[in-house]
């Protein structure tokens, strides 16, 4: 019978098909199993760790199928790992970018500077965290391009976690003119803040004559708010405070000269030809 | 198809004489039946049926919600929430400030009232299942960061007053909160503020009060443990639908530690 027929060693074509049919169950089971973990879990789990726990279930039910067929083909997994080990360091000199790029992507793994999700700033690169793989990142900039960084090139990077903390501070400086009355302004803006939910209590927020400028009295505007709603926040606030101090007679100043002649001005009147 | 119900939820009205007459109407938690049409001072609330769908209405201040629901049969249930939703849900944290310091004798278990805010949920419900519709709420909102920007955790802020006994507030604004102080160090303790895992939250009410009970273990000077308890202040209050029971979420750490100052 054509099943029976010897490929190599006491291995059988149907061996091979029992092979094949482990293979294709596994990756039936893994897929089905890691999508519907990722439904029903999505909403309970962080999507950082929600993607490890699938990656993690998905490969090690095919590490499992691996396991199963190696013996079927008459492979000795423990002189797998002998061979392994030496193909290993052949291709790690062969191959030193995959393997630095592997290895630190092992590290990123474990320190953990970035987590998917993330918006961050690596090197020239900034944007949303969308993976972290084996061997390279991917970002998706602000503008909606797809970035693939090797994580070499990552981990020997500086790297800005935007959101690594739970909030954060921002401001503005905001000149006045020289006629108006900084406190005023100053209460007027604390009023703002106190009143905006997405502006802390706490830290607090720091309102302060900073400088008195050329052309303004600069009153330094500090606030913290949640890492999620900052910018939001940063954009709302500053066309708001402008116009509030509009509406209370507190103008922004512009820059401006006082001019003194020397002299007395020989000063001619032009006469409106219609009056 | 039953008439088209007309509530009004002040709970007294000033008369001439400037004394307070109770003018008590249907109250607003619990279910009401559709149509349904209720205004109240800073909000109005309104479902009519059309054919095969309802549709909802709300307005509170210059916020208005409209939603069309598929339904043909079905009620409405309004009750108090955790205060978490309103303006943004992004934190599970709710911080108490206390407005006056505490001092609590060492080895003692003492019970205090607070204040909490409320925030009203409004829920379908039909063939026993409900469904989070609408969150809306009259108090002032505001986040407060809980320890430092690295370690810390952003909370919903309420500052409440300090109390021996539950005192009378406007159910549809404010809750009374029972704390049971518990000081297990031999040491006086100065706690100013309470930070609560509010999804944890038991919320119970009736016609008069919004209520909740917790405790408040402290475990060193600086470290607490809070934990809500699931039993109401007074007799016959019913039990609130919170919004991670009707979202079927498991709650897998209700208590929370204090570990960044009490």
């Amino acid at each position: 019978m054509i099943l029976n027929k010897v490929i190599y060693a006491d291995v059988t074509i149907l061996d091979l098909i029992i092979v094949i049919c482990v293979f294709i169950v596994a990756i039936f089971i893994a897929k089905t199993l890691s999508l519907y973990l990722r439904r029903s879990l999505k909403d309970k789990f962080r999507a950082d760790k929600l993607e490890i726990l699938t990656k993690v279930i998905y490969y090690g039910i095919i590490g499992v199928a691996v396991i199963i067929a190696f013996p079927i083909l008459g492979i000795n997994p423990s002189g797998l790992l002998v061979a392994g080990g030496i193909a290993g360091i052949i291709i790690g000199f062969a191959s030193q970018s995959i393997v630095g790029n592997l290895i630190s992507g092992l590290f990123l793994m474990i320190e953990r500077p970035i987590k998917m999700g993330n918006a961050v700033q690596i090197g020239e690169y900034s944007g949303m965290v969308e993976d972290i793989r084996i061997i390279s990142t991917t970002l998706r900039t602000w503008d909606g391009l797809y970035v693939r960084i090797p994580n070499e090139k990552v981990f020997s990077n500086s790297i800005t976690n935007y959101v690594a903390n739970v909030a954060r501070r921002f401001g503005y400086v905001v000149g006045i003119r020289y006629s108006d009355d900084a406190d005023q302004a100053i209460s007027i803006m604390k009023r703002l803040i106190e009143e905006h939910p997405l502006a802390l209590k706490n830290p607090p927020p720091q309102l302060f004559v900073d400088n008195l400028g050329d052309n303004a009295v600069n009153i330094t505007v500090r606030m913290w708010a949640p890492v999620s709603e900052w910018y939001g926040l940063r954009m709302e606030m500053l066309w708001k405070i402008k116009k509030t101090l509009e509406e209370n007679g507190i103008e922004i100043a512009f820059p401006q000269r006082t001019v003194w002649f020397a002299n007395e001005l020989n000063k001619r009147e032009i006469k409106d030809p219609d009056t | 198809m039953p008439e088209k119900e007309e509530n009004s939820l002040e709970k007294s009205k000033k008369g001439s004489d400037g004394l307070s007459s109770p003018v008590i109407h249907k109250p607003l938690f619990g279910y009401h039946e559709i149509p349904l049409s209720i205004s109240h001072e800073g909000f109005s609330i309104s479902a009519e049926p059309a054919d095969e769908i309802v549709v909802y209405r709300r307005e509170c201040g210059q916020e208005k919600v409209e939603k069309t629901l598929l339904v043909s049969d079905a009620r409405l249930l309004i009750n108090p929430v955790e205060p978490l939703n309103t303006p943004k849900e992004i934190s599970p944290h709710l911080l108490i400030e206390f407005d006056k310091m505490l001092a609590v004798e060492p080895k003692a278990r003492r019970k205090i009232f607070l204040t909490f805010p409320i925030e009203i949920g409004v829920f379908i419900s039909a063939k026993r299942e409900h469904k989070n519709i609408d969150v809306f709420g009259l108090h002032k909102q505001k986040f407060t960061l809980y320890g430092d920007p690295r370690v810390g955790v952003i909370c919903k802020y309420w500052k409440s007053g300090v109390f021996s006994t539950a005192p009378a507030l406007d159910p549809l604004r404010e809750g009374v909160l029972r704390l049971t102080i518990i000081n297990t160090t031999g040491d006086w303790v100065e706690a100013t503020k309470a930070v609560f895992n509010a999804y944890a939250m038991k919320i119970h009410y009736n016609d008069d009060m919004v209520s909740m009970k917790a405790t408040m273990k402290i475990i060193g000077p600086h470290i607490a443990e809070t934990n809500f308890i699931d039993s109401p202040l007074e007799k016959n209050m019913i039990n609130s639908l919170e919004l991670y029971i009707a979202r079927k979420l498991a709650v897998t750490e209700p208590k929370f530690v204090m570990e960044l100052g009490i």
